[in-house]
C-alpha cells in the first residue's frame, strides 16, 4: 500500500528526486488504469480539459506512442512537435521554443531530449508539469518505472531480488533510472558489460560490476537487456557489433546452460542476433511485451497523479 | 586631486611596514607620505572599518573579447570589472578575434588600453590563430611588449609545438603559459569526473585528463629548460605532479582559479551551466589538497578564471552551453571565503599580487613615498551578496548571484585612477 496520495513533487525529471512512496503510489494507480485499458471501453475522462505537448527533440516511436496512447487514454487533448536537436540547438533555443508552445496555454509537457539536463533546466524556467521522456545519458523514468513494475508482476516484491543490466551503461538513461528505482525498491544491482561501456565511478552508486556474462547470469533473479545505442556513440567503445554479440548477447544455450530460469526484459527496440537472440526474446521467459503493456498504464498513472497536483 | 587613505592596516609582504596601520597621502598619482595622523588639508578622504591596503593586484589570464567579441567584454568594461574587483593589472590572453598573434595584435591591445584604470598587458599566441599547429612570431610580439605566450583557452594538445614553443623563447628567457586539458581524454567531457556525474548522466572530465599534461609540460620545461607555466590546475593529481617537479629544481609554476577553491561538483546536480567552468570544479578532497599546495608554494598564484560570455552562450542545456564563467569581480572573496583560515592574509596577497607580477617579469610595487600609487583597499571582514546589477562586466555568467562572500573589495588606486566600489 501506498503511504501518500499525493506524489512529492510537480515534475517527473529524474527518478532520483523521487522517493519509494512515490513509486509504490504510482504502481498502485497503474494496477487501477491497467484494469480500465484492458476493459471493452479504454478510455476515461480524467484529464478532460488538460492540454498535453509531446516534445521530441530526438527520435522515438514507442515511447511517444505509449505516451500518446496514455493521454488520449485520459481523455486530455495532445499536441505534438518533433524535431532534429540540431536544428534546435543553432536556432531557437529550447527555452523560446518551448514559451512559445506554452503561449498557447498548455498544462504539462513530456519532454524527449538529447541533452542532459534538458528537462530540470526546462523546469527551472517554465510554469507546466515536466515529465521526461529521456534526456540524453541521464534518465528515462517512465522507462525504470514500467520495468520495475514488470519486474513486481513477475517475480513479486523486488525487495532483495537480483537484477543484472546488461550493456550500454555508460550511454544509457534506462540504466541510471533502473538503478535508482530498483535500489529504493531494495532490490540488488549488478551492471554487466564490455569496460568501455561501464561507467569508472559506477560503484559509488551501490551497484557492483560483471564483467563475465554468464557469471552475472547466473548470479540474478532478472537480466535487463539494453539496447547497444550505436546512434548515442561518438567513439569506437566497441570494436564490432559481431564481437559484442559473440562475447555479451544473451543467447538460448547461454541461458540452458543456467541451472535455473531468470526473467528476460529489454526496453526496446532490439537489435535481434545483437545483445539477445531471437530465440530468447521470444521466450517464455522474457517480458518484453509485457512492459510495452505495462508502458501504457505506468505512464496514465504518471500523468493522473502529476495533473491532479495542479 | 589628493587622495588620503586613512588608519589602512598594510598588507605589503617583504616590506617593513606590513602590517602597521598607516595614513596614505597620494597626490598627483604618487605617494606623498605614509605616516600616522595625516592632516587631510583638501583631500579626499577614504576610510572604512578594517580598511586595508596592498599592493595592486595582478592577474595573469583574462579572457576579454577586444577585438571581435565585445559583446562579451571589451577593454574598457573588463577595466570596470578588474578594479571593482581589486586589480590594478591583468594579462589578456590572445583568443579573440582576430587572435593576438603578432605585434600589430600587441599593439593594438597596448594602444587600447592606454587610458584604462587598470594596466592591460598582451599575452601573445603561441601558436598561430591558436590553432596549435604552428609557432608565431614569438619573438617580435615578445620585443613588441607581450609579457607570456599562451594558447589561453585553447589547450596546447600538440607536444611537438609545445617544445618547440619552449625551445624558442629560451632566447629571451620568456614564459609559455598553458592549460593542462588533452582533449582526446576529455573526449567532450563537460564536468568533473565522479559520483556526481555518474548520477547526471554526463560525460567526466578525468582528473586524468589534466594530469597526464602537467606531467607533459614538466617534462617539456625539464628537456627545454625553459619556463612553463601549468595555468588553472584543479586535482590533487597535479598539484602532487608539480610539488615534485618544483622539489626537482624544474622551472615550472602553477596557479589555481578562485572558483575551484570554493565549489565542488556536489554543487552540479540542478545542471547549471554557470558552474559549467574549465577546469571543472572537483570534489572536496581536490580542494583540500589545492589548498595544502597554496599553503606550501608548490601553487604559485590565484587566478580570476575570467571568461566573459554571452546569454546566447550560456542559457541552454547544459551540454550544449560554453565552458566558462566571469571572475575578475569576486575572485579575491571566493578565494579568501575559501582560504581565510588555511593561508594569512599576506600569503593569499603574494598570490594574487607579488607572485603574478614576479612571473611576468614587471616591476614590483613599492609602498613607499615617491612610488607611484598602485594600490588594492579591501576590507576582509566586511561579508557582501553578489547582485546582477553590480556586475561591471558585459556579461553576467557567473554561478555566484545571490551568494554570499567574504572579503569585500573597496577599490583601487592606480596612479591618478581612483575607482572605488562605493
Amino acid at each position: 500500500m501506498a503511504a501518500t496520495s499525493q506524489l512529492s513533487t510537480d515534475h517527473l525529471i529524474g527518478i532520483k528526486q523521487i522517493t519509494a512512496d512515490d513509486i509504490h503510489l504510482i504502481f498502485e494507480t497503474a494496477n487501477n488504469f491497467k484494469e480500465v485499458i484492458n476493459r471493452p471501453i479504454k478510455k476515461v475522462p480524467s484529464l478532460r480539459d488538460i492540454t498535453i505537448a509531446n516534445l521530441f527533440f530526438e527520435n522515438s516511436t514507442r515511447t511517444r506512442l505509449s505516451f500518446e496512447l496514455a493521454e488520449k487514454r485520459l481523455s486530455a487533448d495532445t499536441i505534438n512537435f518533433s524535431a532534429a536537436s540540431s536544428s534546435v540547438k543553432k536556432g531557437e533555443t529550447l527555452l523560446d521554443t518551448v514559451n512559445n508552445i506554452l503561449s498557447m496555454k498548455v498544462d504539462m509537457i513530456v519532454m524527449r531530449h538529447p541533452a542532459p539536463g534538458a528537462p530540470m533546466f526546462l523546469s527551472k524556467h517554465i510554469d507546466a508539469n515536466i515529465i521526461n521522456a529521456g534526456d540524453g545519458t541521464h534518465e528515462h523514468p517512465t522507462q525504470a518505472l514500467l520495468d520495475a513494475y514488470s519486474m513486481q508482476e513477475s517475480v513479486g516484491d523486488l525487495q532483495g531480488k537480483k537484477i543484472v543490466i546488461i550493456g550500454d551503461i555508460v550511454h544509457s538513461r534506462v540504466a541510471l533510472s533502473n538503478i535508482f528505482c530498483l535500489q529504493k525498491l531494495g532490490a540488488k544491482v549488478k551492471v554487466c558489460g564490455p569496460p568501455t561501456l561501464i561507467p569508472k565511478h559506477i560503484q559509488e552508486l551501490g551497484v557492483e560490476v560483471e564483467f563475465d556474462l554468464k557469471k552475472a547470469l547466473e548470479w540474478c533473479d532478472i537480466a535487463n537487456i539494453l539496447r547497444i545505442q550505436l546512434e548515442r556513440q561518438d567513439l569506437r567503445y566497441i570494436p564490432s557489433l559481431r564481437e559484442y554479440a559473440l562475447y555479451f548477447g544473451v543467447n538460448k544455450p547461454l541461458l540452458d546452460s543456467l541451472d535455473k530460469e531468470i526473467v528476460i526484459m529489454h526496453p526496446g527496440p532490439i537489435n535481434r542476433g545483437v545483445e539477445i537472440s531471437s530465440d530468447v526474446a521470444d521466450s517464455d521467459h522474457s517480458i518484453i511485451l509485457q512492459q510495452v503493456e505495462n508502458g501504457v498504464a505506468v505512464r496514465m498513472a504518471v500523468l493522473f497523479l502529476l495533473a491532479s497536483r495542479r | 586631486m589628493d587622495v588620503l587613505i586613512r588608519n589602512a592596516k598594510i598588507i605589503a609582504p617583504q616590506a617593513s611596514l606590513n602590517g602597521k596601520q598607516m595614513d596614505i597621502m597620494i597626490s598627483g598619482g604618487e605617494i606623498m607620505e605614509i605616516a600616522k595622523n595625516i592632516a587631510p588639508g583638501n583631500a579626499k578622504i577614504i576610510e572604512a572599518k578594517g580598511l586595508h591596503v596592498s599592493p595592486g593586484w595582478f592577474d595573469i589570464g583574462v579572457q576579454t573579447g577586444d577585438p571581435g567579441l565585445e559583446h562579451r567584454e571589451d577593454l574598457s568594461t573588463v577595466s570596470a570589472a578588474a578594479s571593482a574587483g581589486g586589480f590594478t593589472g591583468i594579462a589578456c590572453y590572445p583568443n579573440t578575434d582576430p587572435v593576438t598573434d603578432s605585434k600589430s595584435g600587441i599593439h593594438y591591445l597596448q594602444q587600447n588600453s592606454r587610458d584604462l584604470a587598470v594596466d592591460c598587458f598582451p599575452i601573445g599566441a603561441l601558436s598561430e590563430g591558436c590553432k596549435g599547429k604552428d609557432i608565431t612570431e614569438l619573438y617580435d610580439m615578445h620585443k613588441a611588449g607581450a609579457c607570456a605566450f599562451s594558447d589561453g583557452n585553447h589547450s596546447v594538445q600538440h607536444a611537438g609545438l609545445m617544445l618547440r614553443g619552449l625551445l624558442y623563447v629560451k632566447a629571451f628567457d620568456g614564459l609559455v603559459i598553458n592549460h593542462p586539458h588533452d582533449e582526446t581524454l576529455a573526449a567532450n567531457g563537460q564536468m568533473h569526473e565522479g559520483y556526481v556525474s555518474t548520477t547526471m548522466g554526463v560525460r567526466g572530465i578525468s582528473s586524468l585528463t589534466e594530469a597526464i599534461m602537467v606531467q607533459r609540460d614538466i617534462e617539456l620545461a625539464e628537456y627545454s629548460g625553459s619556463r612553463v607555466h601549468i595555468a588553472n590546475i584543479s586535482s590533487r593529481e597535479s598539484v602532487e605532479k608539480i610539488r615534485k617537479a618544483k622539489t626537482d629544481g624544474i622551472k615550472v609554476t602553477t596557479s589555481v582559479p578562485a572558483l575551484n577553491l570554493l565549489m565542488d561538483d556536489s554543487a552540479l546536480t540542478g545542471f547549471d551551466s554557470n558552474l559549467k567552468v574549465l577546469p571543472p570544479l572537483r570534489s572536496e578532497g581536490d580542494i583540500e589538497a589545492l589548498k595544502a599546495g597554496l599553503k606550501d608554494g608548490t601553487i604559485d598564484i590565484i587566478t580570476s578564471n575570467h571568461v566573459p560570455l554571452e546569454e546566447e552562450a550560456k542559457k541552454l542545456e547544459f551540454p550544449y552551453a560554453d565552458f566558462g564563467a566571469i571572475g575578475l569581480e569576486t575572485a579575491f572573496s571566493v578565494a579568501y571565503s575559501s582560504l581565510k583560515d588555511s593561508l594569512s592574509i599576506e600569503e593569499i596577497v603574494d598570490k594574487i599580487s607579488g607572485n603574478p607580477r614576479q612571473l611576468l617579469k614587471l616591476s614590483s610595487i613599492k609602498l613607499e613615498k615617491g612610488s607611484k600609487a598602485n594600490l588594492t583597499l579591501f576590507i576582509p571582514a566586511a561579508k557582501w551578496t553578489v547582485a546582477k546589477n553590480d556586475i561591471r562586466s558585459r556579461s553576467n555568467n557567473t554561478p555566484l548571484i545571490g551568494k554570499e562572500l567574504e572579503g569585500k573589495v573597496l577599490g583601487i588606486i592606480n596612479g591618478t585612477n581612483v575607482i572605488l566600489n562605493i
